[in-house]
């Protein structure tokens, strides 16, 4: 089972310390919160795959906790947990979209069904997500553009490090472009005419990692009707990109070390020795580093991946590139739409050059997407694009952290509130979305 | 002046508790970890962790008071016991330990003895064996292992237990090997 971020909520200590603990022992990274108010305000600060619900709680319900966690995350999954007396207060949390729920005091075995199916649910639609996201990224292979001396120096080092079969790790923020870094080292290198493999580390359960990566013999557990071939052989000869590494687990972690330390691998359930012949790429939106420092990342590993380090700048320290950036996907979006926008105008440039871009280069392709749809002239006008007014240098310095509030609060204004609608045009995932309502409180106007 | 103690395990039994059992505990223990281990009874009395509704141990304030009286040579500290144990959201548990901690609990009420489910033996040692290692492991980090195999796999029954293997799987055997390391062994 993977290991997954919970919520335990219940007003009595012992019940849910005791839940916590036993959590933990299956690997989870568990949270706990006393009171329905803490439950939400922990949820608007973090986003939990999981929650453990009481039904009874002191102050708030746990109907009403499960009434506010939906309406801000339809996706949360939330199982309630409930005395003998509470059945039909448990039956109508069902129906105001609870996952499931639990009797207690309940055998340990059940717990362990319950959370093991909900996380296999939401890795399937995860890894879906991503497969969608790694064909489009595909068709857009050129967006890696830029004339800054930031990206200059990226440029650089993807061509001195290129043509050497280094293994390369790639950091940098959510929309910076790390897989088309991945893909442009790809390009260049001696193994360009080989196969380009990603794997999404964090959307496959650590479970079924060991199959994917390696593959399997027929028979060699109880699913594997066929001999499958895993994407360490599908690389052959090509390169193989982790992308987000610093979320496997520790098991991975030993058998990716194994690997590279080796350079063969083995089947799952075969005998037969396989050449590990291709390049390694990996990436990461988290600093890496600290996550040895704290012992989450195996250091000897951190050392195999990291022998060349790229790090991908955010679009708010490349300035200087929007333009660019900006006519490029411009000219590709009025071309797809059929819209005769020949420019962008000053203030829309304007605009675009005071905002900090929190998604990064794919937030910036978004907006412009947006933008020639619904512009109505022959240029972009600031009003098109779904980002916030300039603001005149004599205002008074904000923090990042407001202007991003209120940024992703028009958006969603905007956007009526579709959260994917609202996500794609901020170039970010739908759970960082997520995880960004709730950190900045904001809820949808009544 | 006498060296200090090496470090050890402890087994300490929690009310009676078989010899025979204990000893085999013990090797077991020494063989898996590779360190000394010692009986050595430090709760003369449990009724603090008595649930009279359930008529069941609570685990948990048990460990909580096995940690606190255990002397620090001890690197960690295994309670047996002949009882139920329970933690409160749940019907029972064959054991308890402190993730990363130093005390463990493991209880043979459901691995055989329970009325109504006698085993032999011999069958209950091989089940109490696997038990107790598991339970020990999680205090040197190890969680739960999805290989059906491996001695850190969570087990739903007996039978489950009678499944696995008397071995840890490699990652975890790595994973321990790297505590040991981490604690001087």
């Amino acid at each position: 089972m993977a290991a997954a971020r919970i919520l335990v909520v219940d007003d009595e200590l012992i019940m849910r310390e005791s839940l916590a603990r036993w959590l933990e022992r299956d690997g989870h990274a568990v949270e706990t919160a006393a009171s329905g108010e803490e439950a939400l305000a922990r949820c608007r600060a973090a986003r939990y795959e999981i929650l453990l619900l009481d039904i009874k709680l002191e102050g708030m319900s746990g109907l009403e906790v499960l009434r506010r966690v939906k309406e801000d995350d339809p996706d949360a999954a939330v199982i309630m947990i409930t005395a003998y007396g509470s059945i039909p207060t448990a039956i109508e949390a069902m129906k105001h979209g609870a996952a499931d729920y639990l009797l207690k005091p309940f055998e340990p075995e059940e717990l362990g069904v319950v959370i093991e199916n909900l996380l296999r649910r939401q890795q399937q639609a995860r890894e879906t997500l991503y497969l969608r996201e790694r064909v489009a990224e595909a068709a857009r292979f050129e967006n890696l553009i830029g004339q800054s001396p930031a990206m200059q120096e990226v440029f650089r080092l993807i061509a001195d490090v290129a043509p050497t079969d280094a293994p390369v790790l790639i950091d940098g923020e959510t929309g910076t472009g790390k897989g088309l870094a991945a893909r442009a080292v790809h390009s260049l290198s001696a193994r360009r005419e080989g196969p380009f493999v990603a794997v999404h580390c964090a959307a496959i359960p650590e479970t079924l990692m060991e199959s994917e990566l390696f593959g399997h013999r027929k028979g060699a557990f109880t699913d594997a009707k066929e001999t499958k071939r895993g994407r360490l052989e599908m690389a052959h000869g090509g390169t193989l990109f982790l992308d987000e590494i610093g979320e496997v687990g520790m098991r991975t972690q030993i058998d990716l070390l194994r690997v590279l330390e080796d350079g063969v691998f083995y089947r799952v359930g075969g005998t037969q020795p396989l050449e590990a012949d291709f390049r390694v790429v990996a990436a990461t939106n988290l600093d890496l580093d600290r996550a040895v420092r704290e012992g989450r990342f195996r250091e000897d590993l951190f050392y195999r991946l990291n022998v060349v380090r790229i790090t991908m700048p955010p679009l708010r320290r490349r300035k200087q590139d929007i333009p660019l950036l900006a006519e490029h996907f411009l000219r590709r979006y009025a071309l797809e739409a059929r819209r005769p926008i020949e420019r962008i105008g000053r203030d829309a440039l304007d605009a675009m050059m005071v905002h900090d871009w929190p998604g990064n280069v794919r937030e910036l392709e978004n907006a412009i997407e947006r933008a020639v749809v619904v512009g109505k002239g022959p240029q972009i006008r600031a009003e098109d694009l779904p980002i916030g007014r300039p603001v005149p240098p004599a205002a008074p310095a904000v923090r990042l952290e407001e202007v991003e509030r209120e940024h992703i609060r028009r958006v969603l204004d905007e956007s009526g509130w579709n959260i994917t609608r609202c996500a794609r045009l901020l170039g970010i995932d739908r759970s960082t979305l997520y995880g960004k309502i709730r950190r900045y409180g904001l809820r949808k106007p009544s | 002046m006498s060296p200090p103690a090496a470090p050890c395990i402890l087994l300490s039994p929690v009310g009676a508790f078989d010899g025979e059992l204990l000893a085999a505990v013990g090797e077991e223990v020494r063989r898996v970890f590779g360190c000394e281990t010692r009986i050595l009874r430090l709760l003369e009395e449990v009724g603090f962790a008595r649930d009279p509704v359930r008529g069941q141990l609570g685990s948990t304030p048990i460990l909580e008071r096995l940690a606190a009286a255990c002397p620090p040579e001890a690197l960690k500290v295994l309670a047996l016991t002949e009882e139920d144990l329970f933690i409160p959201v749940f019907t029972y548990v064959f054991g308890e330990a402190q993730l990363g901690g130093r005390a463990a609990i493991v209880s043979t009420h459901r691995l055989g003895l329970a009325p109504g489910f006698p085993v032999a033996h011999a069958a209950l040692c091989r089940r109490l064996l696997k038990e107790a290692v598991h339970e020990l492991g999680h205090t040197f980090g190890l969680r739960h292992c999805p290989d059906a195999a491996c001695l850190m796999h969570y087990c739903r029954s007996p039978r489950d237990v009678d499944r696995k293997g008397g071995e840890l799987c490699r990652y975890c055997r790595i994973l321990l090997n790297d505590a040991l390391a981490r604690a001087g062994r």
